[in-house]
Formats: C-alpha cells, sequence, structure tokens
C-alpha cells in the first residue's frame, strides 16, 4: 500500500533499499535509526523509535530487531533481541491467556476500529521476536542455541493456546511465525546432530494442531520423509499417545517414509499441494529398494496428467513392471512408447525391449528388432552402449533360433547370434555375463572346445559366485563325455553352495552318476535331493528370497522323474542289490504316470515327451496301438529340441517297430552323431 | 615407533581395572578390552601415534590413514595378517564402541575384498573380517528376515484420515523383503560371497551416521570400481591413487580400470544404494566432497545397471541422481522459514 511512497524516497544508501517503519498508523523512515544503530547507540535508536511511533519499550527493541536482521546485521539484532526478557513476556502471556471456550477475534490490525485483546497482539510481537533470535542464531552457525530458541517459540504457543490453533483464533502474523518455527524445528535439531529431537520435533510439526498451510505441512512432511530414508538414524515407533485406535502405526523408519510419500502423492494428486517432482523420485528409490517396483507403478498411474510426457510415463511403467516382473505388461508400454510417432530411438527403452523380448522365444523376432535399432542409435554419448545393443541382438537371435523353423533358418540365425555376441564382446570383453551367454551360443551349436574355455573364464570372472557358471561348466563337459571331470566340477560346486542351493547340482550329480553307470549313488544322490527339496518346501516362508535359484529351483516333481527314469532303466540292468530293493515290481507304471504327470503340468516338456514317448516305444513290441502316440510325441520334442539325442534314438525305434527301416536308419544316424556331445542337461535349461 | 605407544599405554593393564572394582565391572572391562585393543593395534601400526582412548581414534585421521595404507598392501587380506586379526578381535570384542571402529573399515575392506577375488590372492583375513560382522547381525536378529510394510492409504494412519469403509487393519498388508532370513555360515562359499558382505554393508548403513567422512568416501570409491568402466567421460581416467600397484596389473586381457569390476547382483546393490543415499542427502550439514564422491558412485552404478539391464538399478539410481540434479538447481534452494522482506516494518 504504501509501495509508492518508499520508491519515491530516493537515498544515498548502497544498498538501494528503503526501510520504513509502521505503528500505530504512524510512519518513520528507517535511515536515522539505523545510523544511530550503526553508531551503536542503542539506547537513542529506541527512544527516538518510542517517540515517533509511540511504543514502548519491547515494541521499539523488537522492532529494531526485525530492521537490524533484515539488513543482514546479525550480531547487532541478538543483541536487541537479547536486550528483551521474553521469557518473562510469556508467563505474563500465559497468566493473560483467554480461557479456551472464550472466543478471541482474529483482527488486531491498527486500521480495525475495535479494542484488541491483549494476547494476541503481543503473543505475535513477543514470539516474532524470539523466532527472529532463532534465526539470527541459525545464520551464525549456533544451531543448537537456534534450536532451543526455536522450540520455546512452540512452547510457548501450545501454552498460550492450549487447544491448539484453528483458523479463526489467530492473526495471520502470528500465524506466520508459528508455521515458520515448526518449520524450522527439526532442521534446526537435524543440523546440529541431534536426530532424536529432530524425529521428534517433525512429528510434534506434523501431530499436533498448527494449523499449517498444505503447502507448509507437505515441505514437512517431505523433509520428514526424507530424514527417515537418508539420516541412518532409526527412529523410535511414534508415541503411544500419537495412536489413534485402528488407524495405521508404522513401525520403521522405512514404512513411515513410503507413508509419508503416498500421502504427499495422494495430495498433489487432489491439487491440496504443490507438485514436488522430488517426492516422486524418493518414492521411486524407496520402494525400489523394497523391491516393490509395482507399487511404484501405481503410484506412477495415479499421477495427474500433463506432470509427465505420455512417452516419460510409459517408459518409467516399462522399468517398474519389468523389474517386478511382468514383462507382458512391460512390452506392451515399450511398444506404444517406442512406436515410430512416438519416441522410436529412445536407446534405454530399446535395450529394455530387447532384453524383455530375448526371453521368450515367440518375441524374440520382435526383440531383435529393437537390438538392431539400439545398436544403430547407440551413439556419440551414447556409443558405450553398443554393445549392450550388440548382445541383445545375440541373445534374441540365439532364442529365436529355438522356434521351429526349418533347419536352415535354424543354422543361419544361431551363427549370426554369435556373430552378434562376438560383436559385443569387442566393446565389453570383461562383462562376465556376456562371457556365459558367448559359451552357451557356442555349447548350444555343440563347439564344445570354445564353450568349455568360456565357461571357465566365466568362473574366474565371477570368482565362482554364480552358480549357474559352475553348472554350465559340468553340462560342457558331460556333452564332452568327460563325466569324472564333470563329478569333480560338480562337487567343487556344492562345495560352494549352501545347502538350500544345492538342488539343481545334486540333480546333476545324480545324472553323471547314472552316466557313469553308478545306480546306486544315483539313487542315494536322488533321495538326498528328495529330501531336500521337500525340506524346503516345509521350512520355506514368504519371506526367504533365493538369491541365485529364483528361476532354477528343483521342484519335486523333477526328482521324482528322475528316479522313475532311473527305475525304469534298472529293469534293464540286472542289478541285484537294487533289484532286491524293487523286488518283483513292473516299475513301468509308476513311471508313466509320474511322466504323464509332468506333461500335465509343462505340456510343452520335451524331456517328459521323450521319457513318455520311449517308455510307450519300448512296450510298442507288445502292445501295438501306442506306437503313433510315441511317434507323434517324439516328433513334437524333435520339433522344439532338435538335438535331443534320445528323442531321435526312440524315435527311430518306432519307425523300426513300425517296419520303416529306411527312417529308422535316418534316425539312429543322428542320434549317434550327437551321442558324442550331448549334454547331461539341455544347455537351454541355464540360459 | 615402540616408545609412542609404551607412553600412551602407561595406564595399568587390564587385569588390575578388572579387580579392584568389582561392582563396576563392565565399565572396567569396557576400558580393558579397549586398552587392549589400543596396545595391540600400536604394535600393527607404527608410522601414526596411536591415541590414548577409543572416541579420539575414530576420529584420528592419520591412524585412519595408516591403517587404510596397510589394508590396501597386496596381501593385507591374507590369513595370517595382523590388521586383519587385530580387526577380528576387535569386533569379536563386542564393544559397541571398537566396533565401530572396524565397521569404519567396512568399505575399504568390502571394496579390496571383492574386487580382488578374481585375482585369486588368499583373503582369508577379509574373509574373517566379514564373517565375523555376518555372525554378529545373525545372531542379533535370530537370523529373521528384516520387511516393511508397505503402507495402502485406504486404511487410516496417523498422518491421514481416510473416507474409505474402515477395513480390519490387519488385513491385507503388503510385506516386502528389506534383508531376506540369514542362515549360519562358518566359512565364505562363493556363491553367498554377495550376501555376506551385502549384510556387512547393511550393518555399516546401521551405524552410519556415526562414520567419519572419508570412511564414505572410500565407500564411493569403491562404488566406482565395482562398477567399472561403462563409458564414463574421459576425464574420469586419470590415474587414481588408491589403486594398489598390485591391481594395476593387467589379468588376463582385464584393463587397469576395469580390473575391480565385479557382479553386481540386487543383494549387493541394495545395501549400497541406501548407503549412497545417506551420502547424497542424509549427512548433517553439507559436505560437497562426500556429495559429489556419492553422486560420481551414483553415475557409475547407473550407467553400469544400464549396462545390465537391470531395471529396479536403473529406477533407484535414476532417482537418485535426478535428487541430486534437483538439489543443486538455485530454483530448489528457497529457505520457506525466511520471513518476508518488506519494506515497510511493523510491530
Amino acid at each position: 500500500m504504501l509501495e509508492n511512497q518508499s520508491k519515491e524516497l530516493s537515498e544515498n544508501r548502497e544498498d538501494e533499499i528503503t526501510r520504513q517503519l509502521c505503528a500505530n498508523g504512524l510512519f518513520m523512515k528507517t535511515t536515522e535509526v539505523e545510523a544511530k544503530l550503526d553508531e551503536g547507540n542503542i539506547q537513542e535508536a529506541e527512544s527516538s523509535l518510542r517517540e515517533g511511533l509511540s511504543l514502548n519499550s519491547e515494541e521499539a527493541r523488537a522492532l529494531l530487531g526485525r530492521l537490524e536482521y533484515q539488513r543482514g546485521n546479525l550480531e547487532g539484532a541478538l543483541r536487541l533481541f537479547e536486550g528483551i526478557d521474553l521469557q518473562a513476556e510469556i508467563q505474563r502471556l500465559q497468566a493473560s491467556a483467554p480461557p479456551p471456550e472464550k472466543p478471541v477475534t482474529k483482527k488486531n490490525r491498527p486500521r480495525e476500529p475495535q479494542q484488541q485483546p491483549v494476547p494476541q497482539h503481543a503473543a505475535s510481537l513477543v514470539l516474532e521476536a524470539i523466532y527472529l533470535k532463532a534465526k539470527s542464531l541459525q545464520k551464525l552457525g549456533r544451531t543448537t542455541e537456534a534450536a532451543r530458541e526455536c522450540k520455546s517459540v512452540l512452547d510457548s504457543v501450545e501454552k498460550v493456546f492450549q487447544q491448539g490453533i484453528s483458523d479463526a483464533q489467530v492473526d495471520t502474523r502470528l500465524q506466520e511465525t508459528v508455521s515458520h518455527a515448526v518449520e524450522l524445528l527439526p532442521a534446526l535439531f537435524k543440523d546440529s546432530g541431534d536426530y532424536q529431537e529432530a524425529i521428534s520435533a517433525y512429528r510434534r510439526a506434523l501431530l499436533s494442531q498448527w494449523n499449517l498451510d498444505n503447502d507448509s505441512c507437505a515441505r514437512i512432511q517431505k523433509d520428514f520423509a526424507v530424514f527417515l530414508l537418508h539420516s541412518g538414524v532409526e527412529a523410535s515407533p511414534p508415541s503411544l499417545a500419537s495412536q489413534v485406535e485402528g488407524s495405521y502405526t508404522p513401525r520403521n523408519n522405512l514404512e513411515e517414509a513410503i507413508l509419508l510419500l503416498m500421502i504427499l502423492i495422494k495430495k498433489f494428486n487432489s491439487g491440496k499441494a504443490k507438485w514436488d517432482p522430488s517426492v516422486i523420485e524418493h518414492i521411486t528409490f524407496a520402494l525400489s529398494l523394497c523391491s516393490q517396483t509395482s507399487v511404484v507403478a501405481k503410484q506412477l498411474e495415479e499421477v495427474m496428467p500433463g506432470v509427465f510426457t505420455r512417452v516419460e510415463r510409459w517408459n518409467s511403467l516399462a522399468l517398474c513392471y519389468s523389474a517386478a516382473g511382468q514383462t507382458s505388461a512391460a512390452v506392451n508400454l515399450l511398444r506404444k512408447s517406442l512406436h515410430k510417432h512416438e519416441q522410436p530411438d529412445d536407446l534405454v527403452a530399446l535395450l529394455l525391449a530387447a532384453k524383455l523380448c530375448s526371453e521368450e522365444p515367440s518375441l524374440a523376432a520382435e526383440g531383435a528388432g529393437y537390438a538392431e535399432r539400439g545398436v544403430k542409435n547407440a551413439q556419440g554419448m551414447d556409443e558405450h552402449l553398443k554393445g549392450v545393443g550388440l548382445r541383445m541382438l545375440g541373445l534374441c537371435l540365439g532364442k529365436q533360433a529355438k522356434v521351429p523353423t526349418s533347419d536352415f533358418e535354424r543354422s543361419r540365425l544361431q551363427s549370426e547370434s554369435l556373430k552378434a555376441l562376438d560383436g559385443a564382446i569387442a566393446f565389453e570383453h570383461n562383462n562376465p555375463d556376456l562371457i556365459f551367454e558367448l559359451g552357451v551360443q557356442y555349447a548350444e551349436q555343440r563347439n564344445l572346445k570354445a564353450a568349455s574355455r568360456y565357461a571357465k573364464e566365466f568362473i574366474d570372472a565371477t570368482g565362482g559366485s554364480v552358480l549357474k557358471g559352475w553348472r554350465f561348466l559340468a553340462l560342457v563337459l558331460s556333452a564332452q563325455q568327460r563325466f569324472s571331470e564333470a563329478e569333480v566340477v560338480t562337487d567343487a560346486a556344492l562345495d560352494e553352495t549352501a545347502k538350500w542351493d544345492q538342488g539343481p547340482l545334486l540333480r546333476l550329480k545324480a545324472k553323471l552318476k547314472i552316466s557313469q553307470s553308478n545306480p546306486t549313488e544315483a539313487v542315494e544322490t536322488y533321495r538326498y535331493l528328495l529330501a531336500l527339496v521337500q525340506a524346503q518346501r516345509k521350512s520355506f516362508g514368504p519371506l526367504r528370497t533365493l538369491s541365485q535359484m529364483e528361476e532354477d529351483k528343483v521342484n519335486e516333481f523333477e526328482v521324482w522323474h528322475g528316479l522313475a527314469y532311473l527305475y525304469s532303466s534298472l529293469s534293464h540292468w540286472n542289478d541285484v542289490e537294487v533289484c532286491r530293493m524293487w523286488e518283483g515290481r513292473k516299475e513301468f507304471k509308476p513311471a508313466l504316470a509320474a511322466f504323464l504327470d509332468g506333461l500335465l503340468l509343462d505340456e510343452s516338456s520335451v524331456p517328459c515327451k521323450v521319457a513318455v514317448g520311449a517308455l510307450l516305444c519300448e512296450r510298442g513290441k507288445e502292445y501295438q496301438p501306442t506306437l503313433p502316440v510315441a511317434r507323434s510325441l517324439l516328433s513334437d520334442a524333435l520339433r522344439i529340441d532338435p538335438t535331443n539325442r534320445k528323442a531321435w534314438y526312440y524315435l527311430g525305434m518306432v519307425h523300426k517297430h513300425d517296419g520303416r527301416i529306411t527312417d529308422a536308419t535316418d534316425c539312429f544316424q543322428a542320434a549317434s552323431m550327437l551321442e558324442e556331445s550331448d549334454p547331461i542337461e539341455s544347455f537351454s535349461t541355464i540360459l | 615407533m615402540s616408545d609412542s605407544s609404551s607412553s600412551h599405554d602407561s595406564p595399568p593393564p587390564p587385569a588390575i581395572t578388572g579387580v579392584s572394582e568389582p561392582p563396576v565391572a563392565n565399565d572396567s572391562d569396557t576400558n580393558a578390552k579397549c586398552q587392549t585393543a589400543l596396545q595391540s593395534l600400536s604394535s600393527i601400526v607404527t608410522t601414526a601415534t596411536i591415541p590414548p582412548t577409543i572416541s579420539l581414534l575414530l576420529e584420528d585421521n592419520a591412524v585412519s590413514a595408516a591403517i587404510s595404507s596397510l589394508l590396501q598392501l597386496p596381501d593385507s587380506g591374507a590369513g595370517d595378517n595382523n590388521l586383519c586379526r587385530w580387526l577380528y578381535d576387535t569386533f569379536q570384542s563386542s564393544e559397541p564402541q571398537l566396533q565401530l571402529l572396524v565397521l569404519r573399515f567396512v568399505p575399504l575392506i568390502a571394496g579390496l575384498y571383492l574386487s580382488r577375488v578374481p585375482l585369486r590372492q588368499p583373503q582369508a583375513g577379509f574373509e574373517a573380517v566379514l564373517l565375523a560382522l555376518y555372525a554378529h547381525e545373525t545372531t542379533s536378529r535370530a537370523g529373521q528376515a528384516v520387511t516393511v510394510n508397505i503402507p495402502d492409504l485406504s486404511h487410516a494412519s496417523i498422518y491421514h484420515e481416510s473416507k474409505g469403509p474402515a477395513k480390519n487393519n490387519s488385513t491385507c498388508l503388503n510385506i516386502a523383503v528389506i534383508s531376506s532370513t540369514l542362515d549360519p555360515h562358518g566359512t565364505v562359499r562363493s556363491t553367498r560371497r554377495a550376501r555376506i558382505v551385502g549384510v556387512a554393508l547393511e550393518l555399516y548403513y546401521g551405524k552410519i551416521s556415526m562414520m567419519p567422512r572419508e570412511s564414505k568416501l572410500n565407500f564411493c570409491e569403491s562404488c566406482e570400481k565395482w562398477a567399472g568402466q561403462n563409458g564414463e567421460r574421459e576425464e574420469e581416467e586419470q590415474p587414481r591413487g588408491l589403486i594398489p600397484e598390485e591391481e594395476s596389473v593387467a589379468v588376463g586381457g582385464r584393463s587397469e580400470k576395469d580390473s575391480g569390476r565385479i557382479p553386481l547382483p540386487w543383494e549387493l546393490v541394495q545395501p549400497i544404494l541406501r548407503i549412497l543415499g545417506h551420502c547424497l542427502m542424509g549427512m548433517k550439514g553439507e559436505d560437497r566432497e562426500v556429495c559429489e564422491a556419492a553422486s560420481k558412485a551414483c553415475q557409475s552404478l547407473y550407467l553400469r545397471s544400464l549396462h545390465d539391464i537391470n531395471p529396479k538399478a536403473i529406477l533407484a539410481t535414476g532417482s537418485l541422481l535426478r535428487l541430486r540434479e534437483m538439489a543443486l538447481d538455485p530454483k530448489n534452494q528457497v529457505d520457506h522459514t525466511e520471513i518476508s522482506s518488506d519494506n515497510v516494518l511493523s510491530v
């Protein structure tokens, strides 16, 4: 209202700020008072104010203090505030505090004609003075003292306004001081290193009635959440007094922080507080730590439109969903964001899409397309990602080669896959994952020498810390028919593995025993494995995450399968001891039942198809009608896995029983060629 | 320098204090343990003067630097290494003060240990220290998992009211595992290595507000080494003084800069990110050096997670980097507790 006046009063002062003092409807320029203050004549400055603006001594000092504070003269401001006996003032206020039931008018502006109740005005004056004292101390680096002063502002407010502050009770200036103090106090405790006090100050700010506006409440909530997330100090749970029957009370820092951040996002979404982009980042961080990215996705989906561009939103959601294992949701989002009308060249999105597609044979061709685009776009600053693009291309092509297609197409894809992975290794020569994938690709193409070199390199590079590396080496060795070496590797791996993770290795070991014609030990190993798997099923609650075994847990059925297979083989070997164990029992039926169960569980399981086919074929000699079933099962298995030696062999047997000798010969030939390079479990079980 | 140690260790040896005052046995026991630890440290660290009390030792940069350089010697992790033995014994004393002292070196030990694994050096000394930390954590939480309930806003909470129908408080809480159950391990099996180091880092994070800044700087540096070279700017390729000689030797075609690159499973990444979050946003006051080191580490891990196409790590590191950017933006550095600077001052 007085802007124009004050602007007219030009001054010679360097800072070009012209200030006026105003009270009781009177105005006064600050220049003369400032001069006195600069000379150190506080008394004179004070008395000229008292005369010029008809103020009492406390009021004059408080006003001078504020003037000094605003001029940045903090020491001076402190001297002035220390000259007021603030504690005495507060006690007077408390004494005159109105009884709670009597309403207090909120106006006390000088222009108001009514008589103001004393406490409002005086409280405002005194509390502001203490607050500015705290601010001055803070700026001088004396945070501990500042915190004490600031706390006394809030303590006084609580004493004077025993019922809490409500909108109708308080004038704006007093409210402003209170809001400032509520916000400042935890920050001061934090800076002074008094973390437990900081936590209770934050909770006091958020759980008591201070009549804060939405934005400052939101700021405090965010600051507290950040403090809880990152201070490294574990907060004790909120006091019982603040807990309401039936309402949720967080038990630890992360819970409390996530709760606050969720409340904040809800406030933003309902327009109750101003959008703060850092909040969504904080909650993304916190929930990612908890591996709850699907909850992040939910939060992102609720964010009001216009905050993120749609491509940004799709890409973030895709990251969330893929981290949560919801691959198809992620791929669908990436398809949208990589559409030619959106951002088809976004490198991270391309690479993520390629990776997700590389896991699924039916998507592999699409993935190869993304990977190629990724390679093309990895330029300039992003050139270092070219290797990643090539690696993904190799993986996608390798997966694509598994989809039923012509043999020619299959070998073309396989060699292109190798080429891409080889290209990638030029960029990332020390990426163990890539070394591993290259090894598997070589193994799939039966280049076992190269495969075993990469397998060893992978174990070296990872220090043997990755289980699949051990398994891979053992499989390669078994494919080279070096069973005893494979068993040595498996035993070494068992040594490096905790009990719960040993399943796949034991299964491997049992099979190696069989290959070495040692069925007794194989049965032993299987029994041990069975006990382990059953113990696991019983003792694993939802809280145990199996670090490396997520996808590759041995399921109980598999073990039965292995045992069934072993028994059915045993009917050929006339081992006396074992035969006594299974005396007189024809093991055909339980074995067949087990395999059929397996097929029901997983209808594309190649081993089950082959096994059922084999059993039916064995019996086929006496029982002709099952031969067509066996044939179709075996052909089906070969369509999925053309390198399955046993499938070729039994298909040959079926042809033989049916009298198609030429077909049978071809099949046996294929089987015998593969026999020389067949791993004990398919290589594709580990990638 | 044996003279310095003898002058500081003049207080009577443990036996006397322990016997003289039975009622305060705990206190004197503590003192005795501390004095023993100080004494034996002085025979290992000879290049710096060991201060007379543990609290002084925690703050002592000269001694820390001396210990750090001993740790970085090529054979520092061996089973017969005196310093490792001292760290092990000191942690086993179960004196909180002494344990802090050991935790202070966790970043360096974990950094060196994991990066040296592919070099096939004997590291039984480092492993003993890390296993001691792991066993401590396993015992103190009885092997239980650490979990968090992900709140659901449809329940009212202490911080908000809910308009929705009041539901039973116990239903449909979403439980997240922060740290999975711990099985006891007597040796470091290689497939459990990351978990054991990860638990040591969790323990470190638990005390991080008491850790000196040098320790945090060590940690940030370890992170950068672990992440490896993933296309950082060229200017960062200057040789760093802290890489010990033996690691500069290229191993089987692995470049010097990359020799520290390790597999980064989530059980390592998660505690790493919590520590970096603290370095970026949780420290008392501003420490620019630590902040910058942490944001460099974050940058490296972000690039690494892109190379691994690890969506969870991309989300978390990306968020940290964006938060750092926002914090540096002057637009966000408004002090909301400042009073309005009107030109008209009134009472």
